[in-house]
């Protein structure tokens, strides 16, 4: 008993406690990158795709959406499936969004964001299936809400004004810097969800682990509401 | 394809999971989260755990490094000077006065009557590329201000005169400061 204890106030304060660490920087652009992208002028390929990866290995709302995701993935093809599902939708809008100048507002935008880490742990419990009688398409939510998340991707950047030149190269490398920091990202998430599910705590506790990430998404959707309203 | 089918939840569990989910979501929200980044604290939780100081903005760091410079600059007396400049008909001159970082000068200086182009600036110390900092750049026949410098060297002004007769200028300072004077000569 005292085993699976230590797996709930794990698995627990593994979600909350890496909401909360980072949440220092609210939107995820810290000083130094913020004073590099006002002054950037041109070109700058390895800087951006710094900028991208950093963004992803510390962006915990895209990572619990993703722990959310990866919950009940257990064949690697479906990791590559649903996170290619992920990649695209969120390449799509970051790429769409700074070339054609979207003006969404950051703090709604990180708003759903939290709200899509909601619904995916509701979802992870059978919560639509119970509701709605049907298990709404999982492959399709994770592409909508990864258009969602490239919009928050493009909301950081555009918060600069990066100028004309060099602004492509900059936005693919940027990209391609998200894509290379989510991998990253994602290597440590499955290593950790694959030694958990050895154990049976792992579907034990999906209840459990799936409130707390429910918790986590109702948290950032607060922290950016009162954001908007406040700001 | 067939889609990842979960284990569906009892009604129940759904219910208890999603109201426990927006209770932590909402505690944690209001007593941990709006004071950390907002400094907003309805129960006083946050202040009574110190984590409103987050989101307070002010820099202590910098009011200390002003702090520091004022305590010193108190113990020195400032020290005051008048010279008269001559500013020969046709040429340029300069007239310095050394100065540690955050030193300050009040000064006022007037022609004897002829405008002259002037720059104002400072040379940090130890430089060797001919670097320097304009402060101000104008054409006068008297100005007077005070001036913190940026940075320790060699501060003071350049003077033209373009006219054909020499020009005085009277110089007169007062500040934290040891004077140069004529640092080509």
């Amino acid at each position: 008993m005292s085993f699976n204890l230590k797996w709930i106030l794990g698995g627990l304060s593994f979600v909350i406690a890496y909401a909360l660490a980072y949440s220092a920087m609210a939107h995820g652009v810290d000083d130094s990158t913020q004073s590099f992208l006002l002054s950037n002028q041109g070109t700058a390929i390895i800087p951006f795709l710094y900028i991208g990866a950093k963004h992803m290995v510390t962006g915990y709302d895209h990572l619990l959406f993703l722990v959310g995701v990866l919950f009940f993935l257990f064949r690697n093809r479906d990791v590559l499936i649903y996170v290619s599902l992920f990649t695209l939708g969120h390449s799509l809008t970051l790429l769409l969004g700074v070339w054609y100048e979207f003006q969404v507002n950051a703090y709604l935008i990180d708003a759903i964001i939290g709200l899509s880490i909601v619904y995916k742990g509701f979802d992870n419990l059978g919560g639509f299936k119970r509701l709605l009688g049907f298990q709404p398409s999982t492959k399709l939510a994770v592409l909508i809400f990864g258009l969602f998340h490239g919009f928050g991707l493009a909301t950081k950047l555009q918060e600069f004004e990066l100028g004309g030149e060099g602004l492509f190269q900059n936005l693919l490398a940027f990209n391609v810097g998200v894509e290379l920091g989510q991998f990253f990202a994602l290597a440590f998430v499955l290593i950790l969800l694959s030694y958990w599910r050895r154990y049976p705590s792992y579907l034990n506790f999906s209840t459990i682990s799936n409130t707390a990430l429910m918790s986590a998404g109702f948290m950032l959707t607060l922290l950016q509401l009162t954001g908007y309203f406040t700001s | 394809m067939n889609e990842i089918m979960y284990p569906t939840k009892s009604g129940k569990t759904l219910a208890k999971a999603l109201l426990a989910a927006i209770i932590i979501a909402v505690i944690v929200f209001v007593t941990i989260i709006l004071p950390s980044e907002y400094d907003i604290d309805p129960t006083g939780v946050g202040g009574a755990l110190g984590l409103t100081v987050l989101a307070q903005h002010e820099e202590p760091v910098e009011v200390e490094a002003a702090l520091e410079v004022e305590v010193t600059e108190a113990h020195t007396d400032p020290q005051s000077d008048t010279v008269e400049i001559v500013v020969p008909a046709g040429r340029g001159v300069e007239y310095k006065f050394k100065m540690e970082q955050f030193a300050d000068i009040q000064y006022e200086w007037k022609t004897n009557g002829p405008a002259l182009y002037f720059d104002f600036h400072g040379e940090p110390e130890g430089d060797t590329t001919g670097y320097f900092k304009s402060f101000t750049i104008a054409t006068s026949s008297e100005m007077s201000g005070s001036m913190t410098v940026p940075f320790a060297g060699s501060h003071g002004w350049y003077w033209k005169n373009t006219t054909a007769e020499d020009v005085v200028v009277t110089l007169k300072t007062e500040g934290h400061y040891e004077v140069t004077g004529f640092p080509h000569k």
